[in-house]
């Protein structure tokens, strides 16, 4: 700004410099033509004045020397001899050009000429006229100016001598001839008329300067005008050069500022960018990780170190991740060998491997890959996402052993619940029907006259309890049939695989093996499915139970077996290593609330056996087993599921019984 | 078989606590036909205000006026047998109240437990009803028993209270078997005297032996 200022004042200065010096110029070169002029005309009269002389009175040395005046002066155009009463005595013509009035007639325009020679009388010194306008015969004119000169003979008025002067003449020799060609000389009127002009061309008006000639009788105003123009702005070379670098300079000093502005903000969203992205990369729980070719770590985020527990410096710097079990080194080298072969084709898909924490913990990570390109469009390496599925791992494992769990609980529920809500609906009728019978009793031993009302009573509750008990039975027995609708042809081995791992959750406590043996392939069966899973968890617990009491636990060991044992059946057995069942319990094995334990119900085998018993097959067992000296084996039958459309007619078969 | 109770005792009353109206229904039939009064209650929270109530109200507040025993279920829903029995133990009303309980399935434990505790005895359903009875009129017998035992202790501290200083001091020393003339020493009297209040003990004990009184007052002493 400030040079743009300078520069104006610069150029504002050197204008008015050049041009106050063009119009000095100008001034001067007027002054000098003014001079110039009056030189001639002063000269011209000195000349004139001995012409006077009265030595040269006689009319032919006159001529004579008059026209010697005019050859030497070129600015006189003719000069003239009067007598005082203004009578042409004679008259000479410049030999340069043709006679002054050979158009018009002098007497015509001799006013001026006539007042000049009264006031020359009148003064008694030579005398300038007003110049005036002589006509041509070209059409052109000549604008003159007469001198008069005013003659004395022996001390009395003897006539008038007078020269005519041109003054486009008298301007041509004003001034220098290379003066001439760059400026315009004129001598004007008071109203600025032009009336003889000098000089190659018209001058512009610019620089202009008047100057006058003053002679005695006459004032003439000449005028000189340069033909230079305003000063321009550029004068010259050197300032063109200046200007046209300082522009430059400036240009250029713009170009740079609004570069650097550019550039500035341009940083400025670069830097916001790349904050941006540290805060994301910061703030993400997936770990992020950059790999060059070689498989060196380039960059990893706080997410990454915290889940591996090392510091960036310390991944970095490794030769080897250290978050690589050393177990699975050489695997994770050949993958990373293999990877960098197949260079291109990254799969968005996770890849699922193990990680090793700081502290030696092992977890399981899911890894996003894609290659890292540089701005030269080359593959530098690999960028990946790391993501720590320890925790839903956790949750899942947890939430399948719940399921389990959960699973386990239902089933033992199903058969618990069934016997306890019998046994609790049983048991009030019951043992109700049993007071009333013990009461009645009691009132016949000593019968009064309230007995019978009493007794009838009795009787009439008895009647109301049993009736109460076979609602009982009977919705038992309606779920029962329900259940029967429920059958499917079901491989053996699904429902074994079904409570194995219930069998073996209880198994674990007491070090207890089990030993699963089936055909290949399974035999089908036709069953409802959660009932006989029943009766096999609830063999199996009791012989796990059987064998709590071998002191051995290597000598525990549960053997479900399953056989196609006919056409029509399927045997499951399920023996223990038990210390066995004797004689006398056995008889009473499955008697409905019979049990050898403090917590049992007593109604697993009995409710065991009516499942199997309802669907067609028979239940029965063997202790010690057979072949060997302790233990027991229980069996049952279930119909086989054929693939053949007959499948439906085994449910009607006979019950098949069994022969160990 | 209630005429085996003293009559003066009143009336036996069987209190049942059954949250199962069918079973405590039959359960009080059957001790009607054994010629037993039974009151029933659906809940131990409703037998507990019944129990209140009676305490507080009368002078003689002790409860219960008469031969009582008191069936209680274990399971209940609200207040268990076992919390109102605990309730009962701390009240002090177990003697004269005693508690047979009736079992479920799996009770069997706790039920050993409360009799450990103080109950009179448990009775594992499904139970049979006329040994049930049986029990319930060994326990009315020892609430008889036990309100007896505390009538004759009332009688005799009636009766200790009529006695004059000296005379306890006379009876202390006769109880203990010394002779007069030693009981004479010892307190510093006469033979004489010690023979006066001698007879007046004896006669506001009525007793007319020092052997007899020795025996009342052991037996109501303990």
């Amino acid at each position: 700004m400030l040079l743009l200022v300078a520069m104006t004042l610069l150029l504002i200065l050197t204008l008015r410099h050049e041009s106050g010096r063009a119009q000095e110029q100008v001034e001067r070169l007027a002054t000098e033509a003014a001079e110039q002029v009056r030189a001639s005309l002063l000269g011209a009269q000195q000349s004139l004045q001995s012409l006077a002389l009265p030595t040269n009175a006689a009319p032919e040395r006159w001529r004579a020397e008059a026209d010697a005046l005019l050859r030497r002066d070129g600015h006189a155009l003719r000069i003239e001899r009067r007598r005082a009463d203004w009578q042409l005595v004679d008259a000479v013509d410049s030999p340069y050009g043709p006679p002054l009035f050979s158009q018009i007639v002098r007497a015509d325009i001799d006013f001026d000429t006539a007042t000049a020679c009264r006031a020359a009388l009148r003064l008694s010194r030579p005398t300038f006229s007003a110049s005036y306008f002589v006509p041509r015969r070209d059409a052109t004119g000549l604008e003159v100016l007469d001198l008069c000169l005013p003659v004395r003979t022996e001390g009395r008025d003897d006539g008038f001598l007078i020269a005519t002067f041109s003054l486009p003449a008298l301007l041509a020799d004003a001034l220098a001839a290379d003066q001439i060609r760059h400026h315009e000389l004129s001598f004007v009127e008071g109203d600025g008329a032009r009336l003889a002009r000098a000089g190659s061309s018209r001058g512009r008006g610019v620089y202009r300067a008047d100057s006058l000639v003053e002679l005695p009788g006459s004032t003439l105003r000449l005028r000189l005008d340069s033909q230079a123009g305003p000063p321009s702005l550029i004068p010259n070379v050197a300032t063109a050069l200046v200007l046209g670098l300082t522009a430059t300079l400036f240009g250029l000093l713009l170009l740079l500022a609004r570069d650097a502005g550019r550039r500035a903000r341009a940083e400025a969203a670069l830097a916001e960018a790349l904050a941006f992205r540290k805060a994301m990369e910061d703030s993400l729980l997936t770990g992020l990780r950059a790999r060059d070719l070689q498989g060196r770590i380039t960059y990893v985020n706080p997410a990454f170190c915290a889940m591996v527990g090392f510091s960036a410096e310390a991944l970095r710097e490794a030769p080897q991740p250290p978050y690589w079990p050393p177990e699975l080194v050489p695997v994770y080298e050949q993958r990373q060998a293999a990877q960098r072969q197949a260079s291109d084709n990254a799969s968005r898909e996770g890849v699922e491997t193990l990680f090793m924490r700081r502290n030696g913990e092992r977890f399981p990570v899911m890894i996003y890959e894609a290659p890292l390109v540089d701005g030269q469009g080359r593959h530098t390496g690999w960028m990946s996402a790391v993501v720590d599925i320890s925790a839903q791992r956790r949750a899942e494992e947890l939430s399948r052993q719940q399921q389990e769990r959960l699973q386990a609980t239902a089933r033992l529920a199903t058969i618990g619940e069934m016997a306890s809500l019998l046994s609790h609906e049983l048991n009030q009728p019951l043992a109700a029907i049993a007071s009333y019978a013990t009461g009645s009793l009691n009132l016949m031993e000593q019968p009064d006259d309230a007995t019978p009302a009493m007794v009838h009573e009795a009787l009439q509750r008895i009647a109301q309890q049993a009736e109460r008990a076979g609602r009982v039975i009977k919705s038992v027995h309606d779920f029962v049939r329900r259940r029967e609708q429920l059958r499917e042809a079901l491989g053996v081995e699904q429902l074994i695989e079904a409570v194995l791992p219930l069998v073996r959750l209880q198994a674990r406590k007491s070090g207890t093996q089990i030993d699963a043996d089936l055909p290949q392939p399974a035999p089908r069966v036709l069953c409802d499915r959660t009932m006989v899973e029943q009766v096999l968890l609830n063999l199996a617990r009791n012989a796990i139970q059987a064998m709590e009491q071998n002191a051995d636990p290597a000598s525990r060991v549960l053997r479900i077996r399953v056989r196609q044992t006919h056409e029509r059946w399927v045997t499951f057995y399920v023996a223990d290593t038990g210390p066995g069942i004797d004689r006398e319990l056995g008889a009473r094995l499955f008697t409905p609330f019979f049990t050898t334990r403090r917590e049992g119900m007593g109604l697993g085998l009995s409710l065991c056996r009516t499942v199997v018993e309802q669907h067609g097959g028979a239940m029965d067992f063997d202790s010690p087993v057979p072949g060997t000296r302790h233990g027991t084996e229980f069996r049952f039958t279930l119909p086989s599921a054929r693939p053949r459309t007959e499948a439906g007619a085994d449910e009607s078969a006979e019950p098949q019984t069994l022969t160990p | 078989m209630s005429q085996m109770l003293d009559p003066t005792l009143g009336l036996p009353v069987v209190y049942l606590v059954d949250d199962e109206d069918v079973v405590r229904d039959a359960l009080a039939w059957l001790l009607r036909s054994r010629r037993l009064l039974s009151e029933g209650f659906g809940s131990a929270e409703a037998f507990w205000q019944h129990l209140q109530s009676r305490r507080g109200s009368g002078p003689d507040s002790a409860f219960p006026g008469a031969p009582a025993c008191l069936v209680l279920d274990v399971r209940m829903p609200g207040t268990s047998g076992l919390e109102l029995f605990e309730r009962l133990v701390d009240a002090g009303l177990l003697p004269a109240l005693p508690v047979i309980f009736l079992t479920g399935h799996g009770d069997v434990p706790t039920a050993v437990a409360a009799v450990k505790r103080g109950a009179f005895d448990f009775v594992e359903k499904p139970f049979s009803n006329n040994a049930l009875v049986d029990r319930v009129e060994q326990a009315l017998q020892q609430s008889a028993e036990e309100l007896l035992r505390r009538r004759s202790q009332q009688a005799q501290s009636r009766r200790l209270s009529v006695l004059t200083e000296r005379e306890l001091e006379v009876m202390r020393l006769v109880v203990e078997g010394h002779p007069n003339k030693r009981i004479a020493d010892e307190l510093d009297i006469s033979v004489r005297t010690v023979e006066v209040h001698r007879a007046r003990v004896f006669e506001k004990m009525g007793v007319k032996s020092a052997v007899e009184l020795a025996n009342l007052l052991r037996d109501g002493g303990d």
